[in-house]
């Protein structure tokens, strides 16, 4: 059965780039694993970046799949789980979505297509904390996001102090209480081992 | 297929406020370029067009991305508007005189057209500096879909 991680956050969070470091390590050890990009942008940069290096990339265009074209996910995992039959299928919305609406239309298509449902794992970009959390309509966006997170990742780590760290450790939990909090450096590796982890243990049940 | 027909079509009002840009371009330069200047080339776009864009009154930038494409290697750049984190990384090739760049700009608190003309004056500029010459667009699009 091929399970389905969402992997969502704001513009510039880092997705792509975390996308690419469990996607490399997952296929080495064997894992077969496929990825859907629903790239923010007129024209689209990412999953050719992930198809450089080796990844099996699907590129939804014409909107965003967690409301204008969440029927293209839907008939994308559809044959993406029917054909290649992946381990993993990740999907990289863009940095505007809202995980949970994707979350409920995979959920409506996912029995049919033999997927089940792993964890969404939303990145929080540690380097912007207080300018992601100031304007109001985009405040509205990232609380919106991170309410949706079985997992936080608080991204780049590796580029501010301890203090800054805990401060958004902080403001994320104050968010969503629930979620695990992990620190996530794509740079060092930090964090890495722990979402492979959650990505493999974790099934949400639909 | 008809049972997604219902999902389609609104859009979610999260997205306000949010506005894109898009230009695919080919380039090329008499003299070769090397993987280093090719390097420092994006980098420096990367950095002037966030920085038009905070000029023309962005509150952030979303992302600035870019993908250079060539025979023999690749290159992927972005950054979120901080000039010190720049991140360019890639597979170099050697010194080339054809390219294909993509850029990307997604910015919140910009309208579209200031978006394009903020990415597009970038462009123009840093061609002149590096002795680019834009032969053709591939493709240009305004907006954050496609």
């Amino acid at each position: 059965m091929t399970k389905l991680v969402q992997i969502a956050g704001y513009l510039g969070s880092g997705k792509t780039t975390v996308i690419i470091a469990i996607g490399k390590g997952l296929s080495e050890t064997g894992v077969k694993v496929a990825i859907i990009v629903n790239d923010a942008g007129a024209i689209p940069v990412d999953g050719r970046v992930m198809q450089q290096y080796g990844l099996t990339v699907k590129d939804i265009g014409g909107g965003c799949i967690c409301c204008q074209v969440a029927g293209n996910l839907l008939k994308t995992l559809d044959v993406l789980a029917g054909g290649l039959k992946p381990d993993i299928i990740f999907v990289e919305p863009t940095g505007m979505a809202v995980p949970h609406s994707i979350r409920e239309n995979v959920k409506y298509g996912a029995a049919k297509a033999n997927i089940t449902i792993g964890p969404t794992i939303v990145l929080f970009d540690a380097t912007r904390r207080e300018k992601l959390l100031t304007y109001d309509t985009l405040k509205r966006l990232i609380t919106t996001q991170l309410s949706d997170a079985d997992i936080i990742a608080l991204s780049k780590v590796d580029l501010v102090s301890e203090g800054d760290i805990e401060r958004s450790r902080e403001a994320v939990r104050q968010i969503n209480p629930k979620a695990r909090v992990v620190k996530l450096s794509t740079r060092t590796g930090e964090g890495i081992p722990d979402l492979v982890h959650a990505i493999e243990e974790m099934t949400i049940p639909a | 297929m008809k049972d997604f027909i219902h999902l389609t079509g609104r859009r979610n009002p999260a997205h306000d406020e949010i506005h894109g840009y898009g230009v695919m371009c080919r380039l090329s330069r008499e003299e070769t370029v090397s993987p280093e200047e090719l390097r420092i080339f994006v980098a420096r776009l990367m950095n002037d067009i966030s920085a038009a864009c905070f000029t023309y009154g962005a509150k952030d930038i979303g992302h600035v991305k870019a993908y250079i494409e060539h025979k023999t290697g690749f290159l992927y750049a972005d950054t979120v508007g901080d000039p010190s984190d720049v991140t360019v990384e890639g597979r170099d090739g050697e010194p080339l005189s054809h390219f294909t760049l993509t850029v990307n700009s997604v910015i919140y608190g910009l309208s579209e057209a200031a978006v394009k003309e903020a990415t597009d004056a970038s462009l123009r500029s840093l061609l002149l500096t590096f002795r680019l010459v834009r032969e053709a667009d591939t493709a240009q699009s305004l907006g954050t879909d496609r």
